[in-house]
């Protein structure tokens, strides 16, 4: 029997069934293949139609097809009746069917922009293999970015590896981690796998699981904060990407910082698609005026 | 047009060895850009600066640091491999201790005919830096003189000077080029020409930008110059990095450093007193981040590149680990801040991860342009 791969997230789509698209003026998407998951966002109008968000194989275009045709499921609507399509993420030069290229910058402050309002100047993305500071004005364009450097600490990737590590399934990794009576220091910040080597050991002097799931989610906050102050916070400030799911991370990011993140309902791992499908609309609307 | 100068920078041993053995010359291995080549040209020995070769290597821990830049470490892993086994000197003028550290490693473990330490100053704001130098010159005049077994005569360093002033201000004319609306020549052709002038003799490289320069004028511009940049920092001879920012919507249209600008941008004034004026050029020559103290001189001769070449964006780049650029780089930020000129930071080592920095690349010109998106 295969060994049970506590990393392994859930795939997923969505449509809004009460949307009937024939007939819209616009119908734009968004593609964002990252490294580790890519997602798809189809948008009607400028309303939020249909995502899906699925896992990154080897194959960047495949990827791209795979979050895409998830997206259409069940809507009756096939690529061709897209009317403009971006590309974002690792592999935004490898979609295959896309109008346009965009870095995910500037389609997660997009994005975040929309997801969260035009009061947002300061959005964290935390991604599958990398970080990134955005500092954005009110209509969603960066004005400044940083991103981490070299390594996969504070990102999706090093909260899979120990997911893995400690056999919890990572959806339960933020709500274990406020279960410890008291706050450990946080292991090493600076390389995934040190951070493993050193939770192992850890592990092997009898930590309970969650304190020292707690330990990595402070490691990580720790990490990513580090990165802010070095771009600064802004007010107001938004998480996007995978990690912003994860409370026990968003959390210790909010209380290193002192202040608290926006919150929304929408999915904050689709805020590069999304992105993507509203620079898609504006870049259909100027096309038309031509 | 420029494909002479990429064929120097792509085979700069094998034209080295050449260049010795049809002229009988000596060759000098020079760690700084701080190396008065004149004086070696004025002597008939070829100034080679030594470059890295931007592949990773593990021959140099032993020897130099781990917290010293990539660049130094790149330096000795050439001589460690043996790749500038033809030099019959080699010359450090004082810049870093990471480099002078390079040298030594060299000197001890490599080994060359001659060795020399141009005590070259580091506080160039100095009112004595120029006599000082002078003084230092004399000396360094005195071992080439034990190198070749003849004096060194005005005649011969004028002739240096005029060789090399000669090839500074041909570079000045081409550099002119790149300064309308659509610049005749890519950042990258621009770096082929002043990385390769480093080691290439003065009269075939001036020989070569003569033809350039004839042809330029006519030269039809097919590719989009897209945003006008800037590169400033560090050393940097890295063709992959530039040629991918050219590849993505921008044009390198000037820079800083000690492979370009900061190399060939102000010439010899000639005196009776040679040693005095060479000296002169170098304390007054746009300064490395070493030397650039107590005030900055380096900020507003940056800001007037800026200013004379239409930047729109600046691309800061610091050798991992490169102290001098890395104190140097929030104040210049800040005074790019002030001239409205965005700066984008990225750190480079032996290697440049080209896929990471095509992100940064591509999203810092999305943010100073793409309104279209809006």
């Amino acid at each position: 029997m295969a060994e049970k791969e506590f990393w392994r997230w859930k795939e997923y789509n969505w449509h809004d069934e009460s949307t009937d698209w024939n007939g819209c003026d616009t119908i734009t998407a968004g593609v964002d293949v990252g490294s580790v998951s890519s997602q798809a966002v189809i948008m009607v109008d400028g309303k939020l139609y249909a995502f899906a968000s699925t896992r990154t194989g080897s194959d960047s275009p495949e990827s791209a097809h795979k979050a895409m045709k998830w997206a259409l499921e069940d809507t009756g609507m096939t690529l061709d009746d897209i009317h403009y399509k971006v590309g974002t993420g690792y592999g935004r030069v490898n979609v295959p069917f896309a109008d346009r290229a965009i870095t995910e910058i500037a389609c997660h402050a997009r994005g975040g922009n929309h997801m969260y309002g035009s009061s947002v100047r300061t959005i964290l993305d935390m991604g599958g293999q990398d970080c990134k500071a955005i500092h954005c004005d009110e209509r969603g364009k960066v004005t400044n970015f940083l991103m981490n450097d070299k390594c996969a600490a504070g990102t999706g990737r090093g909260m899979e590896v120990f997911a893995d590590l400690l056999s919890v399934p990572i959806e339960d990794i933020g709500d274990l981690s406020f279960q410890v009576e008291k706050e450990p220091p946080p292991v090493s910040s600076t390389c995934v796998v040190f951070a493993k080597s050193e939770a192992s050991g850890l592990l092997r002097k009898g930590w309970p699981k969650n304190k020292v799931i707690a330990a990595y989610c402070n490691a990580m906050a720790h990490r990513v904060v580090s990165l802010l102050e070095r771009i600064g916070v802004e007010k107001d400030f938004a998480i996007t990407g995978g990690i912003g799911k994860n409370m026990g991370v968003v959390k210790r990011i909010e209380g290193e910082l002192g202040i608290e993140a926006l919150k929304t309902n929408s999915d904050t791992q689709i805020a590069g698609a999304l992105g993507g499908a509203l620079f898609g609309k504006a870049l259909l609307e100027k096309s038309r005026k031509k | 047009m420029f494909t002479q100068f990429q064929e120097w920078y792509d085979k700069r041993h094998e034209y080295a060895k050449d260049w010795k053995q049809r002229t009988g010359g000596k060759v000098m291995g020079c760690f700084c850009s701080y190396v008065p080549e004149e004086m070696l040209v004025a002597g008939n020995i070829l100034p080679v600066r030594i470059l890295g070769s931007h592949e990773p290597q593990n021959v140099t821990e032993p020897y130099i640091f781990g917290m010293y830049c990539p660049f130094c470490r790149d330096v000795l892993a050439q001589g460690l491999k043996g790749r500038y086994d033809y030099l019959d000197g080699i010359t450090l003028s004082q810049s870093c201790i990471h480099l002078r550290q390079s040298y030594v490693a060299w000197r001890e473990h490599v080994g060359v005919p001659f060795d020399y330490y141009l005590y070259m100053p580091n506080k160039v704001q100095a009112r004595a830096a120029t006599p000082y130098l002078k003084s230092e010159l004399v000396k360094y005049k005195a071992h080439i003189e034990e190198i070749n077994g003849r004096e060194l005569t005005d005649a011969d360093l004028d002739a240096g000077i005029a060789a090399v002033n000669r090839n500074r201000e041909l570079m000045h004319k081409v550099y002119e080029f790149r300064k309308g609306d659509t610049p005749k020549l890519t950042g990258l052709e621009a770096m082929y020409m002043t990385v390769s002038s480093t080691w290439i003799d003065k009269e075939e490289h001036s020989a070569e930008i003569e033809k350039v320069l004839e042809q330029l004028p006519d030269r039809q511009v097919t590719r989009d110059t897209g945003a006008r940049l800037m590169l400033v920092g560090s050393e940097d001879d890295d063709v992959s990095f530039i040629d991918m920012i050219e590849s993505v919507g921008a044009t390198v249209v000037v820079d800083d450093h000690c492979t370009g600008t900061r190399y060939f941008w102000n010439s010899v004034v000639p005196d009776d007193d040679r040693l005095m004026a060479i000296a002169d050029r170098y304390v007054k020559r746009p300064p490395c981040p070493t030397k650039d103290w107590e005030e900055r001189w380096r900020f507003p001769h940056i800001l007037e590149l800026c200013k004379n070449f239409d930047v729109q964006g600046a691309v800061i780049i610091q050798q991992k680990f490169c102290d001098p650029h890395e104190c140097d780089i929030m104040p210049l930020r800040e005074a790019f801040v002030k001239s409205d000129i965005p700066s984008l930071f990225l750190e480079f080592d032996v290697t440049v991860p080209i896929g990471q920095f095509k992100v940064r690349v591509e999203a810092f010109l999305e943010m100073i342009g793409s309104e279209d998106l809006f």
